[in-house]
């Protein structure tokens, strides 16, 4: 079947590959992309109800990596919470970095233990800055901010307002009282648009002023962000820039095991989480992407036990060779034996 | 006031769930240009098995990455190749309905990726090592490639002037601002192994022939098998030089130029190509919109 062709490019990779260590040994280069920062906070201030801004610095004054409107950095809390949160100062400002928190006491923890221990001389250890609502600095511009949401926004307008770009930001919270830095925001086409002053906004009231074949930039609660998206169809702007979440959340999921290799370790999959999460844990190295079942790139040859398929990936003749994607897919009860 | 960057950077990449429905393509879909179509339908032939190998290679070196934040890039890579070879795959399904079986392209491409370029049990040791940083510096090789063929399609105003149907052009535009985004992957990937000279430009030395040849190749099954046009069609080097002139594919010394400064020994992928405007062309893709 292969042609002359491929058959002398078989036979010269052959050679080829055989003679590789001749051709010297590999030799690393690179140092890493980033290293973990450890920084103390110097600031502490209450922006508004049940947010705080926390400004951390390096103890010996060294410049902090540079960042550009709409990262985060991922926080690795004493308690060993990991929590993303957005920069929120100015990228110009190289010796400290700025986030703010809003405290949700029945959340997962993490802002709570944000509010009590990073207090002005504590320290914690940070990775990133990382970009996952990368900002485009020219054009006209949008931008919507819903509550905390503002924490993104917020150097994005600055930056649009430096760069002299044409933009507007409508600002969205409960209540002014809720919606921390109105002192902050540049002059200029600002609509602070609290509910309670002005009713819960439709899609219409936000997009109003999008510009015709501009962005729209959107950052807020998830039914802000589902009502943007909706009836963004309809408005004058052509790009649309959100920041996409972690997987959701498991649902109706039910404990199980999974088993690495027949006679391999046997894994505890508890009801709320995956079966990849539990597999990292033991095997730091095993590849997954998406998370969410779409990918394939988690996919494993499972060798004994029933696969509740939750992908949209899998064909059904693949599903019937026994292959499944542990991001997503479970057992009801029982036991997976996986090829891993 | 130090000046904010003039790009995004460090971006987290993540894969797009996009989805395209080709059930009202044309066979020429750049209308009246079917050689134009063809040259850029080479890209379904080779991407799916091309794309798969890239994973199955970046799986095999995941476990020896020490670094976190390369390990994250190389997540989010493998992501967005899964799904670009996935979309790919789907013109592929496509063809036979308009009477053009892949298959014996693709039989050939899926040849050189398993049987050339897969894994070889016999080898161990430090060959085996080897093999695996070879392999690596053919995929940074290629994905230089497919980052300036990326830039070219995100500055390709001759395919909107041509009518292209939109479909395809936001899949060529999609998946060419995911590899200007994710371009620096796979040579940071290759400099954690191996950073010398020597490594980086011998694997394009290889590939780029390669590739060359493939792609012709796949020029020319695409022709010969086209029910739409007369039996026996040939692409011709006219042919390729007056759509270069219409916009209608990257020009010769384009290619060439772009592909040298490959060999400049400070080279760095994000020398090529704008982020700013793939992020730009990624916030309006109608599937990209679309996607979760």
């Amino acid at each position: 079947m292969p042609d002359r062709f491929l058959r002398g490019l078989a036979v010269f990779t052959d050679v080829y590959t055989r003679s590789l260590p001749l051709l010297g040994r590999s030799r690393k280069q690179a140092g890493p992309l980033e290293r973990a920062l450890r920084l103390e906070v110097v600031d502490r201030r209450v922006e508004a109800e049940d947010v705080v801004s926390i400004q951390m610095s390096t103890s010996d004054g060294s410049a902090l990596p540079q960042w550009f409107p709409g990262s985060h950095l991922d926080l690795h809390l004493a308690s060993g919470r990991r929590r993303q949160y957005s920069l929120c100062g100015d990228p110009a400002d190289r010796d400290s970095y700025r986030i703010a928190v809003r405290r949700i006491t029945d959340g997962g923890g993490g802002s709570v233990e944000v509010h009590e221990e990073l207090t002005p001389g504590r320290h914690v250890v940070v990775r990133g800055p990382r970009n996952a609502f990368p900002f485009v600095p020219h054009g006209s511009a949008l931008f919507l901010a819903g509550g905390i949401g503002i924490t993104p926004i917020l150097p994005m307008v600055r930056a649009a307002d430096r760069l002299g770009m044409d933009w507007r930001f409508v600002y969205t919270g409960r209540s002014r009282a809720t919606m921390p830095f109105l002192d902050e925001l540049p002059a200029g086409r600002v609509l602070v648009r609290p509910d309670e002053e002005f009713g819960v906004p439709t899609a219409a009231d936000l997009l109003a002023d999008a510009p015709r074949d501009g962005a729209v930039y959107v950052c807020g609660p998830t039914p802000m962000l589902a009502t943007v998206r909706a009836g963004f169809g309809d408005c004058a702007a052509s790009a649309l820039h959100f920041e996409r979440f972690a997987p959701p959340p498991v649902v109706d999921g039910k404990p199980f095991e999974v088993q690495l290799g027949r006679g391999g370790v046997v894994l505890q999959v508890p009801a709320d989480r995956s079966a990849l999460e539990v597999i990292r844990e033991q095997l730091p190295g095993v590849a997954y992407s998406c998370r969410q079942g779409f990918c394939g790139t988690c996919r494993v040859r499972v060798l004994d036990g029933v696969v509740e398929h939750r992908d949209r990936r899998l064909t059904d003749r693949q599903r019937a060779e026994g292959e499944a994607l542990v991001c997503v897919s479970r057992a009801d009860g029982g036991r997976l034996v996986l090829d891993l | 006031m130090s000046a904010l960057p003039e790009q995004p950077d460090r971006l987290l990449l993540h894969a797009r769930d996009v989805q395209f429905d080709w059930s009202q393509l044309p066979m020429h879909w750049v209308p009246g240009e079917p050689f134009s179509t063809h040259l850029l339908n080479v890209l379904h032939l080779l991407l799916p098995e091309g794309e798969r190998w890239f994973v199955r290679t970046f799986q095999e070196a995941l476990p020896l990455i020490g670094d976190d934040r390369l390990r994250e890039d190389v997540l989010g890579f493998c992501g967005q190749e899964a799904v670009h070879a996935e979309a790919h795959d789907g013109v592929l399904r496509h063809l036979p309905s308009k009477g053009l079986d892949p298959t014996p392209f693709t039989d050939q491409v899926g040849w050189i990726f398993s049987r050339i370029l897969g894994e070889k049990r016999q080898l161990t040791g430090r060959a085996r090592h080897e093999y695996l940083v070879e392999r690596l510096a053919m995929i940074a090789a290629i994905e230089h490639v497919t980052a300036l063929l990326g830039h070219w399609v995100l500055n390709s105003p001759g395919l909107d002037r041509a009518r292209t149907d939109p479909t395809m052009l936001d899949l060529l535009r999609w998946h060419g601002a995911e590899e200007v985004e994710h371009r620096c992957v796979a040579y940071d990937v290759m400099r954690h192994f191996d950073g010398r000279y020597f490594r980086r430009v011998r694997a394009m030395l290889i590939a780029g022939p390669v590739l060359t040849i493939m792609w012709i190749k796949g020029v020319r099954f695409l022709m010969a098998n086209d029910p739409e046009l007369p039996p026996g069609s040939k692409p011709r080097w006219r042919d390729f030089r007056s759509a270069a002139k219409r916009g209608l594919c990257p020009s010769g010394g384009s290619l060439l130029r772009s592909l040298a400064r490959y060999f400049r020994p400070g080279y760095y992928p994000d020398q090529e190509g704008s982020t700013a405007q793939a992020v730009a062309y990624l916030a309006q893709s109608p599937a990209a919109r679309a996607a979760h």
